[in-house]
């Protein structure tokens, strides 16, 4: 009976000396789809090296539904450990919630980040919080197709009257071979209020201006000289100058897309996930090329823009807030980083190893070019939505019926949004 | 009291059976409506927060004095007027095509062909007929250049945007009010046709006095429904035209939609709970009038 015992106890003890250390999950809400899902498994496979027994598991959801599942479950204390998203998105979790952490003391225990700009902190903070950690900058250029501009003398346009020039061209001489005058100089959007402004904000911002429509101080500066000339050009572009599919001005997202990888705009803003798509034999097949915006002024220098800077966040309510902070932190890691540039085709270190990477895909990695970053407006003024919203529906009217003075419309709509920022700022 | 118990229990196997899907209908359907109602007397700052603050009537005096939402409930009306006519009298002179003697032949083929478009999925029958009208590559301004007629200005045009959403939703919805029709028709009373064409009646004077007074079941029906899916137009809107051109499809409830874009709880609340009221009153109204016993 004795020797019985201890058989068992042995047999019990070995059993239990092979069982892993106590399990662990961490939980990710994200809005990447199945890039972002692959991505995170690459990152929890990575983390489990440092943390043996503790895997990330990741969930994608549309924005839309993003937004509404995390504000309720960080109201309702029924966080996920850690979120994802863009910064902007983020400042709306934490106006909705009041429950996204200050990360800024764990960024300053983080030593290897030196690779993160002032830019880059500045658009992780708000109302002095730091409400993100910055792990992928996203950087939006111009692009062309380059099959088109081989046949229009191969020189990528520099300036806002050279690519007025491509873009008759692109319209008007049968770029694509096909015998139909099916083709456009570019594909813009226009029918949303982030759709129109968004654009309007590339030509802005790639031109070397800070602000489309309002400053950190509350001051509207669409009607000061240099900006009034770029918002007219910009407007011209979807009106008398008929660059834009006539049916621009119910575009939203999905249908720009349809136009550029459909084979009919010749121009496009190409944002960094975009190029492993458009890479594809199916889609682009590579026939793109990208660099700066147009310049509106010589003495002006143009640059690519950063338009957004993803980023993850620690809810307050966090069900594993140490090792959320720990996997954040981690996020930064070289490693991490790598991970990141193969999945999504973006992030902020500059130390990657990019050999793998497509000639397009490179030209972001490497970041070579002159970067310039969006101000976010929203982060400063509360008001800001409404008072885009309002701007984007004048300008539509302006686009639906053009006018024939548009410096006369300019100034109207300047002293309109005045009147409507005074209004909303009391 | 002892009676109502004495009722209770005798009908207790009927409430059981009755308790679940009372249950789920005030789970999934009042309750929800109900929390709208709330969130529609909140700052939108703290609608979501398990604390709002409430701000009474706040935001319905500012919905009310916004001339954009004005312009979107005319706006909806009209639409709503316009498509109960358009698609109950195309429904109802296609299930009296379909009644005759005239589409004997094909007669299953047209009952088909005009209710598959109400089970094929409604993003998809508009992102086709978005296509249909696009200015560069549309099928319908193709065969108009090929016939030599001027373009139509389809979705990106202020003049006909509301017409061209108003076809294709005509084109998804009026087999389903054609069936209820149709239905109406294949049980009238066919004996007081003839009564009336042996008294000397005309063509007309049978369809008027005889045949239509037997339609008022579908009639009220499909004026009922119709009112409340034309005043909620949205998808039709999100597919082809997100509002545009200048705000020309611009309805409620895609507007309320594009307050909560802005995370402006408390006024998009506040739309939808005066669109609910809305469709509830004309609802009851059409409800009412239509069920009034005639003469009376």
């Amino acid at each position: 009976m004795g020797i019985l015992r201890i058989i068992a106890c042995a047999t019990f003890a070995a059993a239990v000396s092979t069982l892993p250390a106590k399990a662990q999950q961490l939980t990710v809400w994200h809005d990447l789809g199945d890039n972002g899902i692959k991505w995170f498994e690459a990152l929890s496979a990575e983390f489990a090296k440092q943390k043996p027994g503790v895997t990330v598991r990741s969930q994608s959801f549309p924005t839309d539904q993003w937004f509404g599942r995390v504000i309720s479950a960080l109201n309702t204390d029924t966080a996920p450990d850690l979120i994802f998203n863009n910064y902007e998105r983020v400042i709306r979790i934490q106006n909705q919630t009041n429950k996204v952490m200050d990360l800024k003391e764990l960024t300053g225990k983080i030593s290897d980040k030196a690779f993160l700009s002032a830019d880059d902190m500045r658009v992780a903070t708000f109302k002095g919080r730091q409400i993100i950690i910055p792990i992928q900058r996203v950087q939006m250029a111009f692009g062309l197709r380059k099959s088109w501009l081989e046949k229009n003398g191969g020189k990528f346009p520099d300036t806002w009257e050279e690519v007025k020039t491509l873009a008759a061209a692109f319209r008007d001489n049968d770029p694509d071979g096909n015998g139909k005058a099916d083709t456009f100089g570019l594909a813009l959007q226009a029918a949303k209020p982030r759709d129109l402004i968004h654009m309007l904000d590339l030509f802005m911002f790639g031109s070397g201006l800070r602000h489309t429509l309002i400053d950190p101080e509350g001051k509207i500066t669409i009607d000061q000289p240099a900006h009034a000339q770029v918002l007219e050009e910009f407007l011209k572009t979807y009106s008398s100058y008929k660059f834009v599919s006539p049916d621009t001005i119910n575009h939203s997202f999905a249908e720009m897309y349809q136009v550029i990888e459909g084979g009919r705009g010749g121009m496009f803003r190409v944002g960094d996930w975009n190029v492993r798509k458009w890479d594809g034999a199916q889609v682009l097949n590579g026939d793109f090329v990208s660099g700066p915006w147009p310049k509106f002024a010589a003495d002006r220098p143009n640059a690519v823009v950063i338009g957004g800077m993803r980023g993850v966040a620690v809810p307050e309510n966090s069900p594993n807030k140490a090792l959320a902070q720990e996997f954040a932190a981690f996020m930064l890691s070289k490693a991490a980083q790598q991970a990141s540039l193969e999945n999504i085709g973006a992030g902020v270190r500059k130390d990657l190893d990019v050999s793998k990477l497509s000639p397009r895909s490179q030209y972001f990695a490497k970041a070579e070019h002159r970067l310039v970053a969006y101000d976010f407006p929203e982060s400063i003024h509360a008001f800001y939505p409404e008072l885009e919203a309002a701007f984007h529906r004048k300008l539509l009217s302006g686009i639906a019926n053009p006018p024939a003075d548009w410096k006369a419309f300019i100034a109207e709509t300047a002293k309109e949004m005045r009147d409507l920022a005074t209004k909303l700022k009391g | 009291m002892t009676e109502l118990l004495g009722n209770l229990s005798r009908d207790r196997v009927f409430y059981l059976l009755v308790a679940p899907f009372a249950a789920l209908t005030i789970l999934l359907g009042i309750w929800p409506i109900l929390l709208s109602i709330q969130v529609s007397f909140t700052a939108s700052a703290t609608a979501l927060r398990p604390n709002p603050t409430y701000v009474g009537f706040a935001n319905y005096l500012a919905v009310l004095s916004d001339s954009i939402f004005l312009a979107s409930l005319w706006r909806t009306l009209l639409y709503t007027v316009l498509s109960v006519i358009a698609n109950l009298a195309f429904a109802l002179g296609f299930a009296i095509l379909l009644d005759s003697t005239l589409l004997k032949r094909g007669n299953l083929f047209f009952r088909l062909a005009i209710f598959l478009p109400v089970i094929t999925p409604d993003v998809a029958g508009y992102v086709v007929w978005r296509w249909l009208y696009d200015r560069s590559f549309g099928a319908l301004n193709a065969a108009l250049e090929l016939l030599g007629l001027p373009a139509f200005g389809g979705l990106s045009s202020v003049d006909t945007a509301l017409l061209s959403i108003l076809i294709a939703e005509l084109w998804h919805h009026a087999g389903f009010y054609m069936i209820i029709f149709l239905a109406n028709l294949s049980i009238r009373d066919r004996a007081l046709e003839e009564a009336a064409q042996i008294d000397g009646a005309t063509t007309w004077q049978r369809w008027r006095y005889v045949i239509l007074p037997q339609l008022r079941p579908a009639l009220v029906i499909n004026t009922v429904y119709a009112l409340i899916q034309f005043l909620k137009t949205f998808t039709v809107v999100v597919v082809m035209t997100k509002g545009g051109p200048n705000d020309q499809t611009n309805f409620v409830s895609y507007y309320a939609y594009q307050l909560f874009d802005q995370a402006r709880y408390g006024e998009a609340t506040a739309m939808a709970t005066i669109l609910f009221a809305i469709v509830i009153g004309l609802s009851l109204t059409a409800y009412r009038i239509g069920d009034r016993e005639p003469g009376r």
